[in-house]
């Protein structure tokens, strides 16, 4: 069951132009930014360089690909409860005989799928690099791993978002709402006196920089797998409240 | 005779506003049920109750012995909805659309081949299996809705106005399809047309304000006694009661009037009296029938047309 949705999904949105839109783009940037990191680092001399080739990629292209990731997820999202819900599609899955987890995880491990290509990305720039510059591949995988863990968690908000609404232009802000406060809710520490780590450690770039720097640290892992589980619960919890409304 | 559906004091309230309120049905095994009502009378809520989409506020509802609320992926297979919208994915061809609701409905996968050629020879779609969804007519869109909801073969048909979008040709023969399913099944459909009910069910109930204000089954084949006639300028309301066909005569004005016949009479004879006493008959139509009657009575519309 969860396959066929998940399908659905992938097939759906493999013929809207809007995948292909978001990939394009994000490789335009990410393209500007590998050239604009190669040139620098090769304009610096062996004593002036801080960091690895790597590390300068990892932290630059990465970052820039999760911040990519952040915005294209609610996009992709939009579509898949909030649009249905708009066209009476999702309708069909109503009157079916599906568990709504299964729905929820269906188009979650959809939206996943149509997202992976743009999680592989700075991978596959930094693939051209290959034999041509010494790169640490641990660091490249872990980095690709941080992302794509991102970007799940940005898939189940986005998803949530979707559930709420439907109106998808509306889902999108709302989405984009939960992500700025994911974002910047670690700044809240500098605001105080005391450290208040539960900010530093709500915000998912923090969680992000470690898995960046090539450090698979269990407490990054949960924290992403935690934030995509408490809002896909969230979205389940909505579809069901949805028939009591 | 099997009962496949059986609802019990339902009732749905929005935010306290109630929409539905104490609904008794059954429908038995090939049975066609008709659903009317003006707008907002509660016809789409009923129906969407009956899907298991909304909850009820109270009540129950059984499909096939089946609590609907507390065992709904059991009870759901039993189901087959057409909603007012047909539920479509305008990005998918007709047979990729049709093999998602297959699977959506747990047809074995060696199954859903035979299924899906079987259920597009049915609804007239045997050419249309590559369409794109978003290019088909409204027509195609609601027969690729009824489509996907008999699928699986259920055992209670929902349908929601499904004759909307239709041509008259089309009408027809979704009358004749609803009629062939309702042999191994039962159907629940809700229409603002009258006739259509009349032509396809065996049983009407109209919903007035979320309340059945009138549940019978309809006699086929009964005798229309009462008609409607107009006549040429030189007809008189005593020239038209002389008539031995008649029993009574009404004038409504403008060479119109209202007849009812004697027993054993019938419309051609009434023509044919009409005609041998020069009246000049221009025009001849049955009054309402019975259904017609109790829905403009009930939503209070007088018709002197």
């Amino acid at each position: 069951m969860i396959g066929a949705i998940v399908g659905r999904e992938w097939r759906g949105g493999l013929v809207t132009p809007l995948p292909w839109i978001l990939l394009g783009a994000g490789q335009v940037v990410l393209a500007w930014i590998f050239l604009g990191v190669i040139e620098s680092f090769s304009g610096l001399g062996a004593d002036e360089r801080v960091a690895s080739l790597t590390q300068e990629l990892a932290l630059n292209l990465f970052g820039f690909a999760a911040v990519i990731a952040m915005l294209a997820a609610p996009l992709m999202a939009m579509r898949m409860l909030s649009g249905e819900f708009r066209d009476g599609s999702y309708e069909l899955i109503e009157a079916a005989p599906v568990r709504l987890a299964e729905v929820v995880i269906g188009k979650f491990l959809g939206l996943a799928l149509l997202m992976t290509p743009l999680c592989l990305l700075p991978a596959v720039n930094l693939l051209m690099l290959a034999g041509a510059a010494e790169l640490d591949v641990g660091q490249v995988a872990a980095a690709t791993l941080g992302l794509w863990l991102a970007t799940l968690l940005f898939c189940a908000i986005g998803l949530y978002a979707s559930s709420l609404t439907n109106q998808p232009g509306a889902s999108v802000f709302v989405a984009f709402g939960i992500l700025l406060l994911f974002s910047i809710v670690g700044r809240a520490e500098s605001l105080t006196d005391r450290t208040l780590s539960l900010f530093g450690w709500l915000s998912w770039n923090e969680h992000l920089f470690w898995f960046l720097l090539g450090a698979v640290r269990l407490s990054d892992l949960a924290y992403f797998l935690f934030f995509t589980g408490v809002f896909l619960a969230l979205t389940q919890r909505r579809l069901a409240n949805r028939r009591l409304q | 005779m099997e009962t496949l559906l059986r609802v019990t004091d339902l009732s749905r309230s929005f935010g306290g506003h109630p929409v539905l309120a104490e609904v008794n049905l059954c429908l038995e095994r090939g049975e066609v049920l008709g659903l009317l009502g003006p707008n907002g009378a509660g016809k789409t809520t009923c129906l969407r109750l009956l899907g298991g989409m909304l909850a009820p506020t109270s009540g129950r509802i059984e499909i096939q012995g089946i609590d609907l609320a507390r065992r709904p992926l059991e009870a759901k297979r039993h189901l087959g909805f057409l909603p007012e919208r047909p539920p479509l994915y305008p990005e998918l061809r007709v047979d990729e659309y049709l093999t998602f609701c297959a699977r959506l409905h747990r047809i074995p996968r060696r199954r859903i081949a035979g299924s899906i050629e079987e259920v597009k020879q049915r609804c007239g779609l045997e050419d249309s299996g590559r369409r794109l969804i978003a290019k088909l007519s409204k027509g195609y869109r609601q027969r690729l809705g009824i489509a996907q909801a008999i699928l699986h073969q259920p055992r209670l048909l929902i349908l929601d106005e499904p004759t909307e979008g239709l041509d008259p040709f089309q009408m027809r023969e979704l009358r004749r399809l609803i009629r062939e399913l309702a042999r191994d099944c039962g159907v629940i459909l809700s229409s603002h047309l009258l006739p259509e009910i009349q032509a396809v069910c065996d049983r009407a109930v109209i919903l007035d304000q979320g309340r059945i204000r009138f549940n019978d089954y309809l006699v086929k084949e009964q005798p229309i006694y009462g008609w409607r006639v107009r006549l040429g300028p030189r007809s008189t309301l005593v020239k038209l009661t002389d008539l031995s066909c008649l029993v009574g005569a009404v004038d409504m004005g403008e060479d119109r009037y209202r007849v009812l016949l004697a027993d054993g009479a019938d419309s051609a004879e009434l023509a044919r009296q009409v005609v041998q006493a020069g009246l000049e008959l221009r025009e001849l139509v049955p009054e309402h029938s019975d259904l017609e009657r109790a829905f403009f009575d009930l939503i209070g519309v007088e018709d002197d047309a």
